[in-house]
């Protein structure tokens, strides 16, 4: 028993990575742009369906894990060029309102496209199989997904510390003046900053997809994820999204032994607490 | 009303706003379809006016809206069934589930601003799902709660009026909602409601006056959660039936929806987003299925063109009309 | 003056439309209305898009009912319980609708049985919830598919037969009536033949993901492993269980599946060697099943799924009894269906007269390998059918 509950740890916390995927976008819109994007699950959906017609066209899963959020990331930017930099400076209401009609019509726009039934996206080649430990087995697509997910993030961390576009953004999350002053576009920089974070979306939707199929109305159970991470990480903050969302697998995993139909009221509970005891969450700047 | 009220319709022409309340409640079954039709706007109408009482003349963007009006079903549901109480005593009881509820959730809630509040209520609003769902015993669960009465209006043992009939229950809901709206204007129009809206305007002045604008923000919690418990007692007692969906996140959007849509800070304007959502629904989902996608497309376009809501864009055509100067449209800021 | 005339008027107009039925029909050129409750938008409409298909199929073939002309009025119940109710009841009042099939959601069924109870109608629904023909059923409603207690029994006790050495069954279980229906069932099933459950894991109704569940599974070491959930769940179920290799360790067996639709969604790679239990499966051989599948092509192009050949069977029987008891009158067409047997999809079928339950067979599938399958939508083939139903008094309905 002692072991299931081990191994209930260890695929919480591969679990735990994919969340953190899932919520890392969001988090960098929250935390650069202070911009609360109800689309996110939207951009998660669009990532497993243009994934499926890609793998369906090609054959070649890997091309559309590049193809599909480059195209969600694309369709994000434009979204930004026309319609979201407009409401940057509005109560956090209407961007909730703005977004919340363009997963509207993302969603229904994936029916028309799509159909209603969802589609499956089979496992690549490469990745069947599982590995065995004593009684239990892990599938190696899982594996995968936890380090593909890491690298995302090192890489994130990266892009966001180390390079001149993630010291310009967080600059201009701090001060836009400041940024317009060095003769920086300003805009330019916060449509990227969009792009890159549904394009995260969009990567999560893809890497999902053999998981969970491509269905068109999972986008508001993936933003409840999403925030519940972000959430209980601390909104905007990186670290926080990663510690959020290991700590929200590893506890949907647990009380799937203990109590499976408390998980969800676990999870909205912690995410309730958390913000009464650390208002700014686990790693959130105030 | 206060001069912080941005909108206008102020003062003078209170008396012709209430008229033109009246007139809507009496012509909205003469025009639509159905008198059930008319019966869900105002339910729903109601729910978004008290709403707005958070949102409009608070500033509090509450995803828990959905609590309160499941809470109120399910109790008015089960106050009917189990103990065979009568019209007004299941609408109380209704009244009070939905205030209790709102206190807990208030209390807590406004603890935290900004985005932190609105993430509060949505989880407490998940929560209040999951706990109706797994009490299955009581409220049906996935199933819903079925057999609701519609009990008639009685005093003692003397019945005076059926409420069977779809039109008689539809004047009953608007003879209701008249009075709440009569009672929500003045709360507004009392120095209870200025209050509430410096709260809205700069919450740190308004304390530094020396409101307890804590206080002040539960006390508003608990009418908007008592209002939206009648909606939902009301809302059981037309289908006779409280499905799960009562208490889930997509009501409490809806619910939100209506009254931004309608336009915030004003209460009539609750009223027209109700209806119009409502009638969207109505006219469209049988006309083109992906119906959904031009919800989506009203959405944006009112927060970039009109984000008075529909009463803002209408006073504003109205005021052009009449040649005066156009007001400006209340968008503060918000607080980190 | 001119208000009051107007508001006359309109009562006037308003009594009209609610005079009784059998008066209005005393104008015998005017068309009958038919009405199909249909999740057309939200969540469900993947469900609804076959089911209004499959309406329209029936209806197409009566362009006349007793002389009148024929009307089908899709509802659109939105996925919503409350909509699919108010609407339902606006229908009823204004337009003395009476005849009324469909819906995707058992709370609306269940809620819109007695509303069309109420009003003296008929209503005929494939939802999954036994209380339509248990302890909710009433005399105006009548439930196509086949209930949970016959679903457990169909597909459990062949797949015992076919696998002696399996000893030892594992369960994934939803979190609410439905799926507690059938844990029973199982459960039950299993002590008859003297099998052991070796474990049982819940999750709750909105659950998707299921590896902590299957972990769980696995750690319990079953033969067989019985998924008891449905829908998008099942699917992801499976979906994820093939990804941890649970096909290599033991069988596994979906008692409730969607059929078709939901087979396509899934394609041979996971579905193959995975048993699937069935309302309906279109490569059946029954004479009205030929020609159902052989109008839906014509029509449509695509084989008949579950929703379209459930209300295609519900719309037709309960048009045919019109018909054949030349009546519109709700409580008589009602009374005719009682003990009624005709061709259906599944063969001879008969609707039960105590509680308004179609007596039918329940399937059991066996995903085919991609390289057997004969078109691509030979996904599945038949192990094995029957009826089993628990008798009348077991099921707590009472008809009024």
């Amino acid at each position: 028993m002692l072991e299931l509950y081990l191994f209930q740890i260890l695929n919480g916390l591969g679990l735990g990575m994919i969340y953190f995927l899932i919520a890392v976008g969001l988090t960098i819109i929250f935390g650069l742009l202070n911009f609360v994007n109800f689309a996110h699950g939207a951009f998660f959906l669009l990532g497993a369906y243009i994934c499926y017609t890609a793998v369906s066209l090609t054959g070649n899963f890997w091309l559309s894990l590049l193809l599909a959020p480059l195209l969600v990331a694309a369709l994000a930017w434009v979204i930004e060029r026309l319609l979201i930099q407009r409401i940057y400076h509005l109560p956090h209401m209407f961007q909730i309102l703005v977004t919340l009609g363009i997963a509207l019509i993302i969603q229904e726009a994936s029916v028309m496209i799509w159909g209603p039934v969802g589609k499956s996206v089979a496992v690549p080649q490469l990745l069947r199989g599982v590995l065995v430990i004593g009684d239990f087995v892990y599938p190696y697509y899982r594996l995968f997904l936890i380090v593909f997910s890491a690298l995302v993030g090192f890489g994130l961390w990266l892009l966001l510390e180390r390079t001149r576009f993630g010291a310009l953004v967080r600059a201009g999350s701090e001060s836009t003046e400041t940024v317009s002053l060095l003769g920086t576009n300003i805009f330019r920089l916060f449509s990227m900053t969009f792009a890159l974070g549904a394009g995260l979306a969009g990567v999560a939707g893809v890497l999902f997809a053999p998981l969970r199929g491509a269905q068109p109305f999972v986008g508001p159970e993936i933003l409840g994820v999403a925030f519940v991470v972000v959430v209980i990480g601390g909104m905007g903050s990186f670290s926080g999204a990663l510690v959020g969302g290991l700590l929200v697998g590893v506890v949907q995993s647990l009380m799937t032994t203990i109590w499976p139909q408390g998980a969800s009221l676990m999870i909205y509970g912690a995410m309730a607490v958390v913000i009464l005891l650390r208002p700014y969450g686990l790693f959130g700047r105030a | 009303m206060s001069e912080k009220n941005p909108l206008p319709f102020a003062k003078t022409q209170s008396r012709s706003m209430l008229l033109l309340v009246v007139a809507v409640l009496v012509g909205l079954p003469l025009v639509l379809p159905s008198a059930t039709l008319a019966t869900e706007i105002l339910i729903f109408a109601m729910a978004a006016l008290a709403c707005n009482l958070l949102l409009g003349y608070t500033g509090l963007l509450s995803f828990g809206q959905g609590i309160f009006f499941g809470a109120g079903a399910y109790c008015a549901a089960l106050l009917m069934i189990h103990l065979q109480l009568g019209l007004f005593s299941a609408l109380l009881g209704a009244a009070l589930a939905g205030g209790f509820l709102a206190f807990l959730v208030g209390a807590l809630a406004i603890r935290r601003t900004g985005i932190y509040f609105v993430m509060l209520t949505l989880a407490f609003s998940q929560m209040a799902y999951f706990l109706t769902y797994t009490l299955s015993d009581w409220t049906g669960g996935d199933n819903g709660l079925l057999n609701v009465p519609r009990p008639e209006i009685r005093i003692g043992d003397t019945v005076l009026m059926s409420l069977s009939d779809a039109r008689y229950f539809y004047g009953f809901v608007a003879v209701l909602f008249l009075l709440i709206f009569i009672g929500a204007r003045r709360v507004i129009a009392s120095p209870f409601g200025s209050t509430l809206m410096a709260i809205r305007e700069n919450e740190t002045r308004a304390a530094a006056i020396g409101y307890d604008t804590r206080h002040f923000k539960i006390l508003v919690f608990m009418l908007s959660g008592a209002v939206t418990g009648i909606a939902g007692a009301l809302y059981a007692m037309l289908l006779h039936f409280v499905p799960l969906s009562n208490i889930d996140l997509a009501m409490s959007e809806n619910i939100l929806i209506m009254t931004i849509v309608g336009g915030t800070g004003s209460l009539f304007g609750s009223l027209l987003g109700a209806g119009s959502i409502v009638l969207l629904g109505e006219f469209l989902s049988d006309l083109w299925p992906r119906w959904l996608m031009l919800l989506g497309v009203i959405l944006i376009l009112v927060v970039v063109f009109m984000r008075g809501g529909l009463w803002g864009g209408f006073s504003s055509l109205f005021e052009r009309i009449k040649g005066r100067r156009k007001p400006s449209l209340p968008v503060q800021e918000e607080q980190p | 003056m001119q208000r009051r005339t107007l508001l006359k008027a309109s009562l006037a107009a308003a009594s009209a439309l609610s005079l009784p039925l059998g008066i209005r029909h005393a104008f015998a050129s005017e068309p009958f209305t038919f009405y199909g409750l249909k999740s057309m938008s939200g969540a469900f409409a993947s469900y609804g898009k076959f089911a209004d298909m499959g309406s329209r199929l029936a209806v197409e073939q009566y362009p006349q009912l007793l002389g009148r002309p024929l009307n089908y009025k899709v509802i659109d119940t939105e996925g919503n319980a409350g909509k699919a109710v108010r609407k339902v009841q606006e229908a009823i009042a204004q337009d003395g609708a009476r005849f009324f099939q469909g819906c995707t959601l058992s709370s609306s069924a269940l809620a819109v049985a007695k509303e069309v109870d109420k009003a003296g109608g008929v209503f005929m629904t494939p939802v999954g919830a036994d209380e339509v023909t248990g302890k909710d059923c009433n005399k105006a409603t009548f439930r196509w598919s086949v209930p949970t207690y016959g679903a457990v029994r169909e597909t459990l006790v062949p797949l015992i037969k076919r696998l002696p050495e399996a000893k030892r069954w594992y369960t994934i279980t939803p979190q609410y009536v439905f799926g507690e229906a059938l844990l029973d069932g199982t459960k039950e099933v299993l002590k008859e033949h003297g099998l052991e459950h070796v474990g049982n894991s819940y999750h709750s109704l909105q659950e998707q993901e299921f590896s902590g569940y299957l972990t769980n599974a696995i750690a319990a070491k079953p033969d067989v492993l019985v998924l008891l959930n449905f829908g998008s769940q099942s699917s992801n179920t499976l979906r994820q269980a093939v990804n941890f290799g649970i096909k290599e360790r033991m069988k596994v067996l979906l008692v409730w599946s969607a059929g078709l639709d939901q087979f396509q969604e899934l394609g041979s790679d996971i579905l193959e060697g995975v048993y699937l239990g069935a309302q309906y499966w279109h490569q059946v051989d029954t004479p009205l099943n030929r020609e159902l599948v052989k109008i839906t092509k014509a029509r449509y192009g695509i084989n008949p799924t579950y929703p379209l050949a459930a209300d295609y069977i519900s719309t037709k029987v309960m048009l045919d009894t019109i018909a054949a008891t030349g009546s519109f009158d709700g409580p008589t067409v009602a009374k005719a269906m009682q003990g009624l047997s005709y061709e259906g999809p599944t063969g001879t079928e008969s609707i039960r007269a105590g509680d308004h339950q179609v007596i039918k067979d329940y399937y059991l599938l066996i995903g085919k390998p991609a390289d057997e399958m004969s078109d691509k939508d030979d996904l599945a083939q038949v192990v094995s059918s029957g009826q089993s139903f628990a008798p009348v008094q077991d099921t707590g309905c009472v008809l009024g």
